[in-house]
């Protein structure tokens, strides 16, 4: 449980008999191979599962083959956590690489926030901000150029890895291929293609062997109109 | 409905530059551009860069050739679905 304690310790703190309780949840660890799905569209869970190795990410699928990416999840994430309270799943969770994950009961979890309320409005924060981040990226899909979009999820993605130790000296593993990006952030293979030589060429960043190094983190900020509020990585913000 | 296809280079922010505008029945529908090698595996085909009223696409396509992205426009000119995608 140490990655979970990870991540709700870089949105708040936690008192010893939390941390306690969180490291003693009952779990069963798994690993996914990429590409696989760990909990479908419709299905009705009895668990929820937490990260503790590689990248998953949520996913609707569309007629005719249409795939659109709602989020990508890191170590530390829970990223169905939900269908705790959401019985029926309304989309997808898949291993964008292979991924090991910590199941842990619904019923564990539900007997942890009636134990400690206080973890449960942790828990609620998190949410919420999982919620002010699908705000960013509708911002993102319905005003911003295709190269804003692009550099905000490279800047998303380092500050929350960052924020769990996976990441610092702006560089960080970016498992994503070309292809889902596109599905993620609704466009083209040709158009995310075209916007990383761009982005090259403009010497903001190299993005080689699944790693995204930033070679100048204020300006891809600045052109992706990035403001981390929205992550309330601070405890108190 | 007769396709005209009428060669012209477009500024795509990019090096692919290669293009045909195509009109149907006098009125342009769609700009379709050749990817250039820095597209790898795509490199060669053709890309839908924009598509105008029914072509007008959220996820524009590739064509291997000329000749089926003439296909595919016409049939979506003649389709009376609505477009999905």
């Amino acid at each position: 449980m140490t990655m979970l304690l990870r991540k709700l310790e870089s949105i708040a703190t936690l008192s010893e008999g939390e941390r306690g309780a969180i490291h003693d949840l009952p779990a069963r660890a798994r690993t996914i191979p990429e590409g696989q799905d760990i909990v479908r569209d419709g299905d009705k869970p009895s668990q929820c599962c937490l990260i503790l190795h590689g990248w998953t990410f949520r996913y609707k699928l569309l007629g005719e083959g249409r795939r659109q990416i709602f989020s990508f999840h890191i170590p530390g994430d829970t990223p169905d956590l939900q269908s705790l309270h959401l019985h029926t799943m309304d989309h997808s969770l898949a291993a964008l690489t292979d991924a090991t994950l910590a199941f842990i009961p619904h019923d564990s979890l539900r007997e942890l926030t009636l134990r400690f309320p206080r973890l449960g409005a942790i828990l609620w924060r998190d949410t919420l901000i999982d919620a002010a981040i699908f705000r960013e990226w509708m911002s993102g899909m319905g005003r911003k150029t295709a190269f804003g979009r692009i550099a905000h999820l490279f800047c998303e993605m380092y500050m929350k890895l960052k924020a769990v130790g996976l990441a610092e000296d702006y560089r960080c593993p970016l498992p994503i291929t070309q292809g889902e990006l596109g599905d993620a952030l609704g466009l083209s293979n040709v158009h995310v293609n075209r916007t990383l030589q761009e982005m090259r060429g403009r010497g903001l960043i190299t993005l080689r062997n699944k790693t995204l190094v930033v070679h100048a983190w204020d300006e891809l900020c600045r052109s992706a109109e990035f403001d981390p509020t929205y992550l309330h990585l601070s405890k108190t913000s | 409905m007769s396709l005209r296809l009428q060669p012209v280079q477009v500024a795509t922010g990019s090096n692919d530059i290669e293009s045909q505008l195509a009109f149907a029945g006098g009125l342009l529908v769609a700009i379709l551009v050749q990817l250039c090698e820095q597209h790898e595996d795509q490199a060669g085909r053709w890309y839908l860069e924009a598509g105008f009223g029914r072509l007008d696409q959220p996820h524009a396509p590739t064509f291997a050739n000329l000749e089926e992205a003439q296909d595919w426009i016409e049939q979506q000119l003649s389709s009376t679905a609505v477009p999905t995608s």
